[in-house]
């Protein structure tokens, strides 16, 4: 089926359905924000990182205090790293991937097992273009790590961090990936793009 | 000013108003998405002559700290009206009496909107600048705003949709100009929800009949139905501009 642009308000499901970026009311199902319908799949085009349970982020620390650290994620909320889950000291300023352990009813995220990240530069996207970025089974990522030899850390929250001697071919992949996330056949133009070393001809 | 002023221009000759418009046109209205950059959402209204920059930054924490609501995320609008925005003065810069009342009204409209709830202890700023006023600038102001926050991604019930019904020479007329607005007898700012057909906006000033307030509202819900039709074009042209670079076919 084609690929549709749904707005607020406009009908996704005469059901209620829990679905990204959408609401019930009077037993049907709304869109919420502005999405890309295809069948009964909505995928939101834009909006906030909150922050889920499992998922990996790049976080900036931002606050040390006696008992662990606030870390910045790239959200309207800020996560907390419990002093006891740090191995190697941290300093405010320092960039961190770092999993999301636990998040409590008003989106506080307590975070864990941190890996501090150095040597690189960080990426910053549209949080819901991160699964695009990652691709099927990491298939988009790992084809950028392999054609520009550059060691990639995606965050769920939309920040990406690279660390290589070439990161500006990745740099510009995940850029053109972010502009055209919403048409198809894009792993192929992406294929393309990398084996010809950055030219889209 | 006033419908009784020695002053006032006749207002409806022949049928069709000083513009040269019938009782239910629009001034001509163009929308324009993700003008500014470091916003998260913004968007441009020209409406006849008025211009209008909505701007929505968040949900971002909320200082001072103590207004928080855990439930909720806070809504704070700002309208403001450029000092060069019209031929008559408007001092300084910044809010006066009132824009205060429109800023109220705006973050009442807003708060209907907006799922507020998915974002506790947040607050979410939507800013308004009049660049350039010809009558009706609160519901263009809402108006735009509504296309700023679907462009920063806030979840919301409804791309709401204001647009003035007023009482001038004895008609109820849509959409009024400047001059309509200063000499007529009646004036209501309508914001409606296109979808559900809730009414979120009635200020009215002059006097309506019980009669005329029931057919303002009627033609309010007719116009808002056409002005969302512009507000989903911006949005459309702003995400289909890619896809359409590269041939995609998007409905």
């Amino acid at each position: 089926m084609e690929k549709k642009l749904i707005l607020p308000g406009d009908e996704v499901a005469d059901t209620p359905k829990r679905m990204d970026g959408c609401f019930i009311d009077g037993g049907k199902t709304y869109a919420a924000v502005v999405s890309m319908g295809q069948d009964e799949k909505v995928v939101p085009l834009k909006g906030k990182y909150l922050p889920i349970a499992g998922d990996y982020v790049v976080g900036v620390v931002s606050e040390e205090r006696f008992s662990g650290f606030n870390v910045e994620i790239n959200s309207p909320y800020e996560g907390q790293l419990s002093a006891r889950d740090v191995r190697d000291p941290l300093r405010v300023d320092d960039v961190v991937f770092v999993k999301i352990a636990f998040v409590d009813e008003v989106n506080g995220a307590t975070l864990a097992d941190p890996r501090r990240l150095t040597g690189g530069e960080m990426l910053e996207i549209e949080p819901t273009k991160v699964p695009r970025v990652i691709g099927r089974n990491m298939s988009m990522v790992t084809m950028i790590r392999d054609h520009s030899a550059t060691d990639i850390f995606v965050g769920k929250n939309g920040r990406i961090y690279l660390k290589g001697n070439n990161t500006s071919l990745a740099v510009e992949a995940i850029l053109k990936i972010c502009r055209e996330s919403h048409t198809s056949g894009l792993t192929d133009r992406i294929k393309q793009f990398l084996e010809n070393g950055g030219n889209s001809q | 000013m006033s419908s009784n002023s020695p002053d006032k221009p006749q207002l409806i000759k022949n049928g069709k108003r000083l513009s040269g418009r019938s009782f239910t046109d629009l001034r001509p209205l163009k929308i324009t998405a993700g003008v500014l950059k470091q916003a998260d959402g913004s968007a441009m209204i020209e409406w006849g002559k008025n211009r209008i920059i909505a701007a929505v930054y968040g949900p971002h924490e909320v200082f001072p700290k103590f207004l928080t609501n855990n439930k909720k995320a806070l809504v704070s609008a700002r309208y403001v009206m450029a000092p060069f925005s019209s031929l008559e003065d408007h001092g300084r810069s910044g809010p006066n009496r009132r824009s205060i009342e429109i800023s109220k009204v705006a973050k009442h409209v807003f708060e209907n909107a907006i799922l507020t709830s998915r974002f506790p202890k947040t607050i979410i700023d939507i800013h308004m600048d009049v660049v350039q006023s010809d009558g009706g600038t609160r519901i263009a102001a809402i108006t735009a705003a509504s296309v700023a926050l679907a462009d920063a991604g806030i979840p919301m019930k409804d791309l709401v949709a204001g647009v003035a019904v007023g009482k001038v020479d004895g008609e109820l007329v849509v959409d009024l100009d400047k001059t309509e607005d200063n000499y007529g007898e009646s004036d209501a700012a309508v914001v409606i929800s296109p979808r559900t057909g809730d009414i979120l906006l009635f200020q009215m000033e002059g006097l309506l009949t019980p009669e005329e307030v029931k057919r303002t509202v009627r033609l309010a819900k007719d116009a808002a139905v056409q002005v969302r039709e512009v507000q989903v074009a911006a949005l459309k042209k702003r995400y289909e501009q890619v896809a359409s670079e590269l041939g995609e076919q998007i409905a």
